[in-house]
């Protein structure tokens, strides 16, 4: 009778034990988040990761190595002495894998405006990584789900450009005819006028990156296509159309330095270079970029003062007397702390993370007119809108309480440095000189743009580690030695050898 | 170090053969005739009549009479056995006495010893076939720790423990046998008690935007004082039975019961112990704020507006006397003075800080940290009869840390009874409930929310620390802090004040078992048991805080529980004379839930409202529950052949719900959730078997082999899109960047292990050696991938990683005399664990990594550190850089024409954090009732990279940059700037010494290439440590006459980690720092200096 009773109880027991597979699967699923979403609630956690990103590569190195803004304290950077910089590359792909979840669901539908917008999204930051590191992955890249491709091959540069260039162009196409309503785009607001938006940011990009290839590539049929036919290549018309992400009063979606330490915010000042150039020519827009010192201001005479850019730590700290006597960064990029007495706090809704605008196209027009590469319209036209644009643009952006006034005044348009006139490379140099300007803050579209041109000219810094070089791009993230290191060899080998900021890109051989 | 390392060594050594010849000379056998004795028991000091005394050469046998006396034929040298129920079986060579006066101790004889096993099965330990080492509940309460994990360092060989150092009970992480495992969180033992599995989760405290604080591993949370003894299963073997969490081994904490009491007891113990910094940073204390410039210092608004003061660095001007104004200087206005200081920027328009003197504050941090004070008080009421036996104890634990306003309140009351209901039925519970509290645990790592951020890199030697006890700017309180620099850094004050980390805890542990016995050889056992917490944290951030211009509040509360319920049918039948058999039949069930909520508030409306609704912007919220289920079946079966041949078998089944396919995803993938090991073991003791030299008492050998199977976390399958903070009205959400693996199989670790038992000179001398190997396949690993796939890591059976070592145990009986005992203790191992394959042509797996990362290379020992090195010359490879033919350079340290040193393009391997072996040496000694015993842990070989010295010399902090300073700035000075030791590359190919002189500030920076350069701050982790020195006396029960209750009154004089000996500037080598709740080994990241403790213990009975 025990016996039986034992028996009965162990029967039990394995039934017990092996009847839950049920439960099991339940238990081991999770319920905590979903494991599929619409492509409008991944669209903007991209936009709002790669504008962010944007941003903080403006600040960290694009500001400084343009000249633009110089350091007075952990001067690193400033004298090229640039160690892994991963930002650009994890937010590639890392945005990159979902955007290929938005490309899989709308595989098979004709005309889905998301994929247009998607194609947008991918061209401008693989443009952006291409153009900072060389070779990079590209047509095997984000497949390891998909393909179980987990170490993708480098694509050379000149192919990455042809990819991105024909996806502009198909994104164009797709939503010139699309019928989707596209939410979740915070960039343009979505709704019935996104779609012209995003094709003008589309065909305005396509511009920049013909641009930019221009010395390797004839680009000129390419281009004038564009230029030539409005209906079906829109550009950008006006700051209205400018791609930038308007960042909101209400945390977390503040300006990005909103929550910096004031220590931090206050390592970054005005480059003597910005300085020097835009007091040289009267440009009230130094006034947007930059502070007047406190010294200046203690003494009664507030001016904007610039540092050197690349001097060592006490150089640096010890310039034109300490920190006061060094202009601050603009107080519209400004942290919640960094306000100078008597203001108010900053408005962490009013800088916006920069793409691309108006006044670039402008400019690139007006090159492009200058060079014979296009031959519709007038350089000099395209020349004043981009000036024109660009101060509007400042204008409408600074909060009017911070009292700046971004007007020109009325000679700032004659004088002979701003004037449209003289050679062909006088003019290039006019038109260099008013881009630079006008792409303060927009990533490191400016640092490319002097490697391409030369123009204006960048002098590295005096205690500059780089054997007086300005840095050509940024060396791979070490950790692909490890996780990709066959391929990244091999693209190493393709562009010489070294894998080093001197290395030279296809774009800059 | 590795001298004085070495020395030490070297002195173990010589002690040990000088021992060894001792014990020799003590055996030499001499001529004698008839011989008499008396045998007395020890603990009573009776005689003892009915003791056989045999003599083993002649077999004459002879038995002691009333008076305990005996007279046997017998020379000298022969070898006796005497032996008594109870007493066990003691051996003696007869020396020159003519009379052996011979005292007895009740059966502690080690041979005999019974331990606990796996399932909470007690076997004699003379069967084991694999290693178990015991640690008795006694060397946990009188020097204590408030983690009691960490007292098994240096006491167990073969687990080395790496505490955190929090001061107040930070966790512990221990490892059993060297890594197995390549994540890191993977490597860590289970703890059982009372033969059921409880939680040591570590859930990690940080993310956004506060720093990590170390809350304690689930171990630490369990009350010594009920603890009778924890085992160490070191192998596969060992711990088979409790299956895949096992495979690291298993801690085996038995709880105390009532059962020996007779009657009903009062047990108490009191230990009252004060803690101070063991080690403290050594900070230069001859130049103060500022930035190099050579100039002078002036505090203006702490953010640039003086001279030098926005900086937070130490190169400014050295102490020579003169005053400047500083931050609690006091102003004046108009020439009177106001009661504002220089810190104080809400101060009327137009007042004047006025100088006072440049001082530097010698004791910054030592002043700033506090003596720790630790009471912990328990009483325990026990008792039992025939029926049954209970033990109620409570303990509380009130300590205050060295770090100021951090502290540990812990209660907890358990219970244990048994009553045997009848004959054949029996009940034992077993629960304890734990509440701890914690007001502020520090925050830890590298940013402005941790004390040592700023103490160890960002403050020069000329702030005052103390003034800030102020907190706050007059009429700002609660608004504005108060500091001595407003650009980057926070008051030290307000951090442990205001912004505190609070925790609190509740917990129970508890089981219910039944046995019912069928017959005397067949019984049932059916348990149930719970572990379950509740734990709320609270961060709360003041205004003014630099991260937290507008305060912060998060609340975060985590809820776990697992659920054990078991059978077990227990064989066990002698055969006939020869052959005893048992057997085990058991299932289990294990229910695992995990809750975790948090919601902060980024921003808070009104100060020191710490509530979520108190929140000036939307909150955030954040959610994850997770459950997970094992169910298991297994059995054992031993065969003893005489009490001295044993063979044990055990297999086991698990089925995971962590392996098994969600239903939408169970068509895609290949589901391999049941896995099945077994395990094999053989002892045999040889000394019963063949005829021995005199000099070995006992000799056992033993091997085994077992595998363990082992699963994965819950949701591995699952591909999930996360959501974050929405934007504006758009809702965001992105895919994870783990990309999930549809066709994993169970982790099979496989191992042997043999090792030998051997005593020597009437068990004077034990040796047990052990040497294990064992391969562990399929390992479910996540591993990195290049994030240019799209995905950061994924989910893969991978890798074979091979761990072998050695172990050996030597105590020693040095001095066994009746009124004088010393015996010591040696516990050494010594492990290695290699990648021998990773998987997809995967060479390297990286474990961690924080400017130095934790990497698995095939080929290659676990646990080795790569980093960026410094390129030096080298003569081997033409087409390398650097490459010197003439070899005159070889291995000189490159510098470019900036005098700063050339940095390698790869990482380069920089060390190995595991050491190459532990050596544990505890003397004891028994002297009339007063035992002193003293514990040394002794760890060689090891790197590891320190945080504090690549920013402390950027800050000028540390007492290393006062190289290159020896007057000041002015390079052009004698002593002043620093030329790197090594060559310049010339353009031609050839190299000559560098000869660039470069400042001193920019020496220390480019000396780790912008905290870039790893190679010049690693460190030999290497240590000797004074871990324990115990002093007690115990007063005779006699002293108390019969009026007084009081027995077993012991008063103790107790010491931890009192002294080390080491070769690390600044930290404990015994450090490491947390990433998400991931403890980095190797890696010191402004660790909190670790504590020396010392105080007293009482102890009594009633």
């Amino acid at each position: 009778m025990k016996t039986q009773k034992l028996t009965g109880f162990l029967l039990l027991a394995l039934i017990a034990l092996t009847a839950c597979e049920k439960d099991f699967r339940e238990v081991n699923n999770n319920n905590n988040v979903p494991n599929a979403v619409t492509p409008d609630l991944l669209l903007s956690g991209v936009i709002r990761n790669s504008v962010n990103q944007q941003v903080g590569e403006a600040w960290g190195i694009g500001n400084i190595v343009s000249q633009y803004t110089a350091k007075i304290q952990f001067v690193n950077e400033d004298r090229y002495l640039w160690n892994e910089q991963n930002g650009i590359w994890n937010s590639t792909y890392g945005n990159y894998r979902n955007l290929q979840n938005i490309f899989a669901q709308v595989a098979g539908s004709e005309n889905n405006g998301y994929e247009g917008v998607a194609l947008i999204m991918k061209s401008w930051m693989f443009s952006v990584a291409t153009n900072a590191y060389g070779d990079i992955p590209y047509s095997e890249a984000g497949f390891a789900k998909t393909k179980a491709l987990y170490t993708p091959k480098y694509d050379k540069q000149e192919d990455i450009y042809t990819g991105i260039l024909n996806d502009l162009k198909k994104a164009n196409e797709i939503l010139a005819k699309t019928t989707t309503l596209i939410s979740g785009d915070i960039l343009f607001g979505g709704g019935g006028n996104a779609p012209l938006k995003w094709r003008k940011f589309a065909n305005s990009l396509r511009l920049r990156l013909l641009m930019r290839i221009s010395n390797k590539r004839d680009v000129k049929a390419e281009m004038q296509s564009i230029v030539s036919d409005p209906v079906n290549f829109p550009l950008m018309t006006s700051n209205a159309d400018n791609a930038e992400l308007k960042y909101l009063a209400a945390a977390p979606n503040q300006w990005p330095l909103y929550n910096a330490r004031v220590g931090s915010f206050d390592e970054f000042r005005v480059s003597k270079t910005l300085a020097d150039r835009l007091l040289a020519i009267g440009d009230p827009r130094l006034n947007v970029f930059g502070r007047p010192s406190q010294k200046s201001i203690a003494a009664g005479a507030a001016k904007i003062e610039g540092i050197p850019n690349g001097l060592g730590d006490v150089a640096a700290l010890n310039y034109n007397s300490g920190p006061q006597g060094v202009s601050r960064v603009g107080y519209t990029f400004a942290c919640l702390v960094c306000n100078d007495n008597g203001q108010a706090r900053p408005d962490p809704a009013a800088p916006r993370g920069i793409i691309m605008n108006y006044a670039e196209v402008q400019f690139i027009l007006a090159e492009a007119r200058e060079k014979g590469m296009i031959t519709t319209g007038d350089a000099a036209t395209f020349y004043r809108n981009g000036i024109d644009a660009n101060f509007a643009y400042w204008q409408s952006v600074v909060p009017p309480q911070y009292g700046i006034n971004v007007a020109p005044g009325a000679a700032y348009l004659t004088q002979s440095a701003v004037a449209y006139a003289g050679t062909t490379n006088e003019k290039l140099d006019k038109i260099y000189l008013q881009r630079w300007i006008s792409m303060f803050f927009t990533g490191l579209e400016s640092w490319f743009e002097f490697r391409r041109t030369g123009k204006p000219a960048i002098t590295p810094g005096p205690d500059n580690l780089n054997g007086n070089k300005v840095p050509a791009r940024y060396i791979y993230p070490l950790s692909e030695q490890s996780l990709n290191g066959t391929n990244r060899q091999e693209a190493v080998g393709r562009q010489g050898g070294t894998d080093d900021l001197n290395t030279k890109m296809w774009l800059t051989q | 170090m590795k001298p004085k390392l070495f020395s030490a060594w070297l002195k173990t050594f010589f002690g040990l053969a000088a021992w060894l010849l001792l014990f020799t000379g003590y055996a030499q056998p001499q001529e004698s005739g008839n011989l008499k004795g008396k045998i007395t028991d020890a603990a009573t000091q009776t005689p003892m009549s009915g003791v056989t005394v045999k003599v083993i050469s002649s077999g004459a046998i002879a038995t002691t009479n009333a008076d305990g006396e005996f007279a046997v034929p017998a020379k000298k040298g022969d070898r006796l056995e005497i032996s008594y129920v109870g007493f066990g079986a003691e051996t003696l060579s007869v020396l020159n006495d003519d009379f052996l006066s011979i005292e007895l101790e009740p059966v502690k004889n080690e041979l005999d010893e019974v331990v606990v096993t796996a399932l909470g099965i007690k076997k004699d330990k003379k069967r084991l076939g694999y290693a178990i080492q015991e640690v008795k509940g006694e060397d946990l309460t009188i020097a204590r720790e408030s983690n009691v994990v960490n007292q098994l360092a240096g006491k167990v060989a073969g687990v080395t423990v790496v505490g955190s150092n929090s001061g107040i009970g930070g966790s512990a992480r221990v490892t059993i046998r060297g890594e197995r495992s390549v994540d890191l969180n993977k490597n860590q033992p289970l703890y059982v008690i009372d033969g059921v599995p409880i939680s040591n989760a570590i859930t990690g405290g940080s993310g956004r935007g506060n720093l990590e604080v170390d809350f304690g591993n689930g171990a630490g949370f369990v009350n010594p004082d009920d603890i009778e003894s924890m085992s160490v299963l070191k192998g596969p073997a060992a711990s088979a039975l409790y299956g895949s969490r096992a495979a690291n081994g298993v801690i085996l904490i038995k709880t105390k019961s009532g059962a020996k009491a007779k009657g009903i007891g009062v047990e108490i113990n009191t230990n009252t112990t004060w803690e101070s910094a063991l080690k403290l940073p050594e900070y230069q204390k001859v130049y103060g704020q500022g930035n190099g410039n050579g100039g002078d210092f002036a505090f203006v608004n702490g953010g640039g507006a003086g001279q030098t003061d926005g900086t937070d660095e130490g190169w400014g001007p050295a102490f020579r006397g003169q005053s400047y104004p500083q931050y609690n200087s006091p102003r004046t206005l108009n020439g009177q003075p106001i009661p504002f200081t220089g810190g104080d920027l809400n101060a009327p328009q137009g007042s004047v800080i006025t100088s006072t003197p440049w001082l530097p504050d010698n004791d910054n941090l030592k002043n700033f940290l506090q003596t720790g004070r630790t009471f912990t008080n328990n009483v325990a009421l026990v008792g039992s009869n025939k029926n049954g036996d209970f033990r109620l104890s409570y303990t509380n634990l009130d300590q205050t840390g060295i770090v100021p306003n951090t502290d540990l309140k812990r209660n907890t009351i358990s219970l244990s009874g048994g009553y045997n209901f009848t004959d054949k039925l029996s009940a034992r519970a077993f629960v304890s409930y734990i509440n701890s509290e914690s007001g502020n645990r520090p925050s830890i790592s590298y940013g402005t929310e941790s004390i040592m951020y700023l103490f160890n890199c960002w403050l020069p030697a000329s702030v005052r620390v103390k003034d800030m006890e102020r907190l706050w700017m007059p009429g700002a309180e609660n608004l504005r802090q108060y500091s001595w620099n407003y650009n980057y850094h926070d008051n030290p004050y307000l951090t442990v004040m205001q912004n505190t980390n609070s925790q609190s805890y509740d917990r129970v542990i508890g089981n219910v078992s039944i046995n019912y016995e069928f017959n005397d050889w067949l019984r049932l056992q059916l348990r149930t048991a719970t572990d379950f917490s509740n734990e709320l944290r609270e961060y709360k951030r003041a205004f003014s805080t630099q991260r937290f211009p507008f305060g912060q509040y998060r609340r975060v509360m985590l809820n776990n529980e697992e659920r054990n319920s078991d059978f077990l049918l227990i064989f066990n039948k002698d055969i006939n004379s020869d052959f005893n058999v048992t057997a085990n039949l058991g299932g289990n069930q294990m229910r695992q839930t995990s809750k975790y909520d948090e919601s902060v508030a980024g921003q808070l409306n009104i100060p020191e409202i710490y509530n979520l609704t108190n929140s000036r912007i939307p909150l955030v919220a954040s959610q994850q529950d997770i459950g997970k289920r094992i169910n298991s079946l297994y059995g054992s079966a031993g065969i003893s052949y005489k009490n001295k041949l044993f063979l044990d078998v055990t297999g086991r089944n698990d089925w995971s719900s962590a392996l098994t396919l969600p239903e939408n995803l169970k068509s895609f993938g290949n589901e391999d959730n049941s896995y099945f090991y077994p395990s094999v073991a053989l002892s045999a003791i040889i000394s019963d078997m063949v005829e021995l030299p005199r000099a070995i008492s006992f000799a056992k050998l033993r091997g085994s082999f077992a595998q363990v199977g082992n699963d994965t976390d819950p949701f591995t399958f699952t591909q999930s899109l996360n959501p974050s903070e929405p934007f504006g009205t758009a809702q965001v959400y992105s895919e994870t960047d783990r990309l999930a693996n549809l066709n994993l199989k169970p982790e099979i670790s496989s191992a042997y292990e043999v090792g030998a038992d051997i005593r020597f000179l009437n068990n004077r001398i034990g040796l047990d050696i052990t040497y294990y190997t064992s391969n562990t396949i399929n390992q479910i690993l996540n591993i990195p991938l290049s994030i240019t796939s799209g995905f950061n890591s994924r989910v893969i059976n991978a890798g074979k990683i091979k761990n072998y070592g050695f172990e050996a145990m030597l105590n020693l009986q040095g001095i066994k005399k009746k009124d004088f005992t010393w015996s010591t203790d040696f516990n050494f191992s010594a492990n290695r664990s290699e990648v021998l394959e990773l998987r997809d042509g995967l060479t390297n797996f990286v474990m961690a990594s924080r400017r130095v990362s934790v990497e698995a290379r095939v080929g290659e020992r676990m646990g080795n550190l790569y980093g960026i090195g410094f390129a030096r010359v080298q003569s081997t490879n033409a087409n390398a850089p650097y490459y010197d033919k003439s070899g005159s350079f070889d291995g000189q340290m490159v510098f470019d024409a900036n005098g700063r040193p050339v940095r390698t393009t790869n990482r380069i391997l920089l060390g190995n954090y595991n050491p190459d072996w532990l050596l544990g040496i505890n003397n004891s000694f028994n002297y009339k009732g007063v035992r002193l015993s003293f514990l040394f842990d002794i760890r060689s070989g090891g790197e590891i990279y320190s945080e504090t010295q690549t920013v402390g010399r950027e800050g000028g902090i540390i007492i290393e940059t006062l190289e290159g300073r020896a007057d000041g700035y002015d390079i052009t000075k004698e002593g002043n700037g620093v030329i790197g030791q090594g060559v310049i590359a010339n353009s031609n190919g050839t190299f000559s010494p560098n000869t660039r002189k470069i400042s001193v500030r920019e020496w220390h920076s480019a000396y780790t290439g912008g905290r870039n350069i790893a190679e010049g701050v690693m460190y030999d982790a290497s240590f000797v440590k004074l871990r324990q020195l115990q002093i007690g006396y115990t007063i005779p029960d006699k002293v108390w006459g019969s009026k007084l209750p009081f027995r077993g009154v012991t008063l103790s004089l107790v010491g931890r980690n009192l002294f080390v000996w080491d070769n690390v500037p600044h930290v404990d080598p015994e450090v490491m720092s947390y990433s998400g709740g991931t403890a980095l080994p190797g890696i010191e990241n402004m660790s909190i200096p670790s504590t020396r403790s010392y105080g007293f213990n009482l102890s009594l009975k009633l």
